[in-house]
């Protein structure tokens, strides 16, 4: 028993490292599983360069945010966290991220949507990476012409669905409900979330998702349902693995299908979403950046990192080559557009909207969901569910 | 053995002690001598004896869970959460330390020297006036750029005295230290501003320690800190703002909160429901799986045992995620099958009624092999000779399980149960992953829905609000708390009685 | 007639188990057909896909970027140490709950389980803060170290737990550890050299229990490791579904099922050691 112990002790002894924080004269950048291996080969030339050793570690996506509250003010935290825009609520307010002054010398060299996901009050705090929003995905061999309006479109979507043999011309995750897939129906017509300040800003309750634009989406989606187009609680994995199937004709969603599709040997393509009784329906826009820590101890070498090193066209193509998500940056943007499939999102990126940043965004989310469940299963009319869903948006966000 | 175990904890404690004195470590300082204390008492004193046995699993007990618990506790008087997670001397050092720039900021080019012990120089040339700077200490000094101490080579300045120019490849890698050069200039500072400049900044903010007051210098307004915000007396408040002491109001938002209050006894007894029929089922099928596998005689058991533990040992992430596509209502292979044979399709998700089914069903699926090793372990502490006294007087096996086993099992699992009744009470995750509250109730105007446990939906509330307030949750988590600690506590008084009965066994 | 009922009875009893193993094994014939899928949806149109591939189970061994066996070493190692000590923390413990009589005995017993049952939110804040705090003065034992994190999975080693294990010691006599104090042994050697061994079924259970729950956990061991190459299985997996949308269904699938084979071959093993002791013959009382 003693002799085990003994070899216990030892044993934990022996594991151990250094912890990893922000340290002068050192950058460490916290970004996710995908993008590490390009990040680190970055930092490696960047290194190589300027002798300034660059540490990448990674970490679950949603966990950057998270943990970033916690260590940063713990001095625990990165230099550079790449994180998205809609992050930047919670994290200005939380006096976690520095303002990134040099952007607004170099704003003019990334797409004006991503400077505006990244603008939060009048600074600019993040460099943007990539931007993405959904777009209608088909697959050519079932759709040979594109729908240009959304009339055309249901008529494709009828001929294609044969529920008895699980095939679809049209799919959205309408009642597994996905605000976030379902916002074009809502923009279709004119509908928003928040409503704007007279200083540009948002007003967390001027909220227009009750508003007659938006009533008359919502029954445009209802009305897929309806028609037996979009089958009841069908939701991302399901509709994704029928696409990949060959058997769905076109799906309303964003880059993340592509690679499964391609994989699966579909001929995959990408459009814009078709027009809506003449209105453009905009999706979400999201958009990726770089963000400097609070609590960096290199401030300056990090601005120097992301303006000098980052915001360059080789840096960007190699950015892209590696991860090909569509850039935000437009030297970038105009060589690598030749892909028709970047070309079709990027489409979309342009007449999107992104998503609202305030803190005040999460309030929306769970009532928002609720409400399209709701009325998608018919339990409701739109315009009940909708209201009663910004009632109680209201009411949690104090508003009255 | 225990002279010499004290004797070495003692001086490895008074020890780490002196360290902790000279680092001003104050907190574990306490902690260590409440320890060290604890120790010796219950190595020296007769009366203390259990102690040595407990102390060991008592200390990280104290360390990882209780400490956790009063942090929590602590948290739930505050006004932690989003907009409030700084320290207030993190917030006023943001605050002074922000610069701003005065109209038509006078900009330098520059050069930086260093001579062997580190130590920084800078040489700024005005972009409008043209006039050179020397750095001296925290001054500039005007500086003739043909005197003697500058030395050039090639046309390039070099050195200034013993200070060697820079290179910019040098100058990179002491960003951090350079960034934080500040020199004054007539009335402001002139400060780093990117690679290839200096500029003439202007502190923002003075902090006021006396009156505890933040003073914007630009415009002269007057900041007092009011519940973790600096505010002005018209109301206006700078972000970020830091955590405070805000007294039982998380604690009044809550029993105030119609959006709670309103809900309240569904949730509740939905909640209730969930944990007891959980426990349950999980229990009644975990023991008769162990009682049958308990059997000497049978081929196997080995194996059987282990491939019932599966659903133990497969992540629940990936297998609720699982259930809940084989769920599905049209696409789900269990309402296909049912389709076929019965022809009836089961709305899964959709039906309030349904959906607690389908989590029950689940839950039950992950919860049973945990039931079945704790039973496994209780059913070998029943000593055989009761069994043999039983058979001797003709008891059948129903009735020596009813009279014997059963009774002698809940003796060592009735806590567990009630223990398993607090965690499912709790079990947030499976809810979350499987149902997610869903479905909707109509006509509702809170974001509770019909599967929705106490948990899940106040988080809802504190994570879904004007992004996640963290002391809010906290106080929500001790109410609840108070809730399962009181039903667990009249469940143990059940037990006792049990155990009572028991000693006549 | 004796006979046919004992027949009628193995018959249940198999069709019981039976039944029990295949709604056990239900759902992972899914994540198996989930890990052969080369698409990398999560639910398969059909439960042997049409084309049917080993990339997840090839890339789990080989990836660079995704170190697999040092992940599963890195759990094997941490639940092993943490569960072995916990067994004997535990161990002792329930020793003093179950033979010495002190005041508040059984009331201590009972807070210590309706500690346990505080939902502690913020646990991950003061988890994070407190291993800082260690890691400053001890630095092999702060973050993202495995000490660290057996540390705070010791935290649990008090708790329903010691009550099982205190139930068990109550039904061993007395009288054994009489005799050996009797015959000049301290109270501590008689607990370690009579109770323990008689307590095997017991102490493996409790060690089985602990070792599955540690090897699985991932929220704790989320907030304390920080560097990939310190993660937990549970932790390291999690990184194939970080994002919403790009998940690795597949290579989750693969890794999920090979991270349990370690667990049920262990428990397959370590299951001769839960029969009673008691019944072994070593104890008439």
């Amino acid at each position: 028993m003693k002799r085990f112990l003994v070899f216990l002790v030892l044993l934990t002894i022996l594991l151990n490292t250094v912890i990893l924080a922000s340290e002068a004269g050192k950058l460490l950048i916290w970004t996710d599983e995908q993008r590490k291996p390009i990040l680190e080969n970055l930092g490696k030339q960047f290194t190589k360069i300027y002798g300034v050793p660059v540490v990448v570690q990674e970490l679950p996506f949603g966990d950057i945010r998270d943990k970033l509250g916690v260590a940063g003010p713990a001095g625990e935290g990165p230099d550079i966290i790449i994180g998205a825009h809609d992050w930047l609520g919670q994290l200005v307010v939380n006096g976690l991220i520095e303002p990134l002054n040099f952007m607004e010398e170099i704003k003019g060299k990334f797409v004006k949507t991503a400077i505006d996901a990244f603008t939060y009050g009048n600074k600019i705090y993040g460099l943007p990476y990539a931007t993405e929003a959904v777009g209608l995905i088909y697959n050519k061999d079932l759709v040979p012409t594109l729908p240009k309006t959304f009339a055309e479109l249901i008529a494709i979507a009828k001929k294609l669905t044969h529920p008895e043999k699980k095939e679809y011309g049209f799919i959205t995750q309408a009642s597994q409900p996905d605000p976030y897939h379902s916002f074009p129906f809502f923009t279709a017509y004119g509908g928003y979330i928040f409503g704007k300040n007279p200083d540009g800003t948002l007003n967390p309750c001027d909220i227009g998702l009750a508003s007659k634009g938006a009533i008359k989406g919502a029954y445009l989606l209802l009305s897929l349902i309806k028609k037996g187009l979009v089958p009841e609680g069908i939701d991302y994995q399901t509709m994704t693995s029928l696409f990949n199937a060959g058997k769905i004709g076109m799906i309303l969603t964003g880059p993340w299908a592509i690679a499964g599709a391609k994989k699966s040997g579909i001929n995959v393509g990408v459009a814009k979403i078709p027009t809506v009784e003449g209105n453009v329906p905009k999706p979400f826009v999201g958009v990726q950046g770089f963000m400097v820590s609070k609590f960096s101890k290199n401030k300056a070498l990090a601005a120097f990192f992301l303006r000098d090193y980052v915001a360059t066209k080789e840096t960007r193509l190699a950015l892209y080559k590696a991860d090909p998500r569509v850039p935000a940056f437009k030297p970038a943007l105009e060589v690598v557009a030749k892909d028709p499939i970047v070309k079709g999102f990027a489409e979309n990126i342009a007449v999107g909207i992104p998503m609202p940043a305030i803190p005040e965004m999460s309030a929306v989310w769970t009532a928002w969901a609720n409400a399209i469940t709701l009325f998608c299963t018919q339990k409701e009319t739109p315009e009940k569910a909708l209201s009663d869903a910004v009632a109680s948006i209201k009411k949690t966000l104090k508003c009255h | 053995m225990k002279v010499i175990t004290l004797g070495i904890s003692n001086a490895m404690g008074l020890w780490a002690a002196m360290g902790l004195l000279q680092a001003k470590g104050w907190g574990v300082l306490a902690v260590l001598i409440a320890g060290l204390i604890g120790l010796n008492v219950a190595l020296l004193s007769k009366k203390a004896y259990p102690l040595r046995y407990l102390l060991p699993g008592l200390i990280f007990f104290g360390l990882m869970v209780v400490y956790p618990i009063i942090y929590n506790i602590n948290i739930s008087f505050m006004n932690y959460g989003t907009g409030n997670i700084l320290s207030k001397a993190q917030v006023i050092s943001q605050f002074t330390n922000e610069y701003y720039q005065p109209e038509k900021s006078e900009r330098f080019s520059y050069q930086i020297f260093r001579n062997k012990e580190g130590d920084l120089r800078v040489l700024l040339i005005s972009k409008t006036s043209k006039k050179a700077y020397l750095s001296v200490g925290k001054h500039l000094e005007p500086i003739d750029l043909h005197a003697p101490s500058l030395v050039y080579e090639g046309g390039k300045l070099v050195r200034i005295g013993d200070y060697e120019r820079m290179s910019m490849i040098q100058i990179i890698q002491n960003l951090a230290k350079i960034q934080d050069l500040t020199f004054k200039y007539n009335d402001g500072l002139v400060k780093f501003s990117s690679v290839t400049e200096f500029q003439v900044y202007k502190p923002l903010y003075h902090y006021d320690e006396k009156r505890d007051v933040l003073i914007d210098l630009k415009t002269k307004k007057v900041y007092r800190p009011i519940d973790g915000t600096f505010t002005s007396s018209d109301g206006e408040k700078l972000s970020p703002g830091f955590r405070a002491y805000v007294g039982f109001r998380n604690f009044v938002d809550i029993l105030k909160n119609p959006q709670i209050s309103g809900p309240f006894m569904r949730v509740f007894s939905w909640t209730f429901i969930w944990a007891l029929l959980s426990v349950l089922a999980t229990f009644a099928l975990g023991l008769s799986l162990a009682i049958l596998l308990n059997d000497n005689t049978l081929r196997f058991r080995f194996l059987y045992r282990t491939l019932l533990i599966i659903p133990y040992v497969i992540p629940g992430f990936i297998s609720i995620l699982i259930w809940r596509g084989l769920l599905n209502t049209n696409f789900g292979v269990i309402n296909d099958v049912l389709q076929k044979f019965f022809s009836m399709k089961i709305p899964w998700f959709q039906d309030p009624f349904w959906a607690k089914v389908a989590l029950l069903f689940v839950n039950l699926w992950l919860g049973f092999p945990y039931m079945m090793l704790v039973s496994l372990g209780a059913l070998q502490s029943i000593p055989p000779e009761l069994y043999e006294a039983a058979r001797i007087d003709g008891a059948g096996s129903w009735q020596r399980f009813y009279s014997i086993t059963f009774p002698l099992l809940m003796i060592s699992l009735a806590p567990l149960l009630i223990g398993s009744f607090a965690f499912n009470f709790n079990n947030f995750t499976v809810i979350y992953l499987l149902t997610g509250g869903n479905p909707p109730i109509p006509g509702s105007q809170t974001p509770a829905g019909a599967t929705d446990i106490l948990i899940s939906y106040t988080y809802k509330l504190a994570f879904g609000g004007a992004g996640a307030q963290y002391g809010y949750a906290a106080a929500i988590s001790i109410i609840i708390f108070f809730i399962i600690g009181t039903i667990s506590a009249i469940n143990f008084r059940f037990t006792r009685r049990l155990e009572e009965m028991s000693e006549n066994l | 007639m004796h006979n046919k009922v004992r027949i009628l009875k193995r018959i249940i009893q198999y069709a019981v188990i039976f039944t029990a193993i295949a709604f056990a094994f239900f759902p992972v014939i899914w994540i198996v057909s989930a890990s052969i899928n080369p698409g990398g949806t999560l639910y398969g149109q059909k439960l042997i896909p049409e084309k049917s591939t080993l990339e997840h189970y090839k890339m789990l061994f080989t990836d660079k970027r995704y170190p697999f066996m040092l992940w599963l070493w890195n759990s094997l190692k941490v639940s092993v140490i943490a569960s072995s000590i916990t067994v004997f923390l535990c161990a002792l413990a329930s020793y003093a709950f179950s033979r010495f009589h002190f005041r508040g005995r059984r009331a201590g017993l009972l807070t210590l389980l309706l500690i346990q049952m505080f939902p502690v939110m913020l646990a991950f804040v003061a988890l994070y803060l407190l291993l800082l705090w260690i890691g400053k003065y001890f630095p092999f034992m702060g973050l993202n170290t495995h000490p660290g994190l057996i540390l705070v999975y010791l935290g649990g080693a008090l708790g329903f737990n010691t009550w099982l294990m205190k139930g068990y010691f109550d039904t061993i006599p007395h009288d054994l550890e009489e005799a050996a104090l009797i015959d000049g042994a301290t109270r501590f050697q008689a607990f370690v050299r009579i109770i323990l061994p008689l307590a095997r079924p017991i102490l493996t259970v409790i060690f089985i229990l602990t070792f599955i729950g540690d090897y699985s956990e991932y929220l704790l061991a989320s907030i304390i490791l920080t560097g990939s190459k310190k993660y937990t299985l549970a932790v390291g997996l999690n990184l194939f579904i970080t994002s919403d949308y790009a998940r690795h269904w597949g290579t989750f699938a693969a890794a999920s099922i090979v991270g349990s084979l370690p667990v049920l071959i262990i428990f397959f093993s370590l299951q001769k050691q839960i029969i009673s002791g008691l019944t072994g013959g070593g104890v008439k009382g």
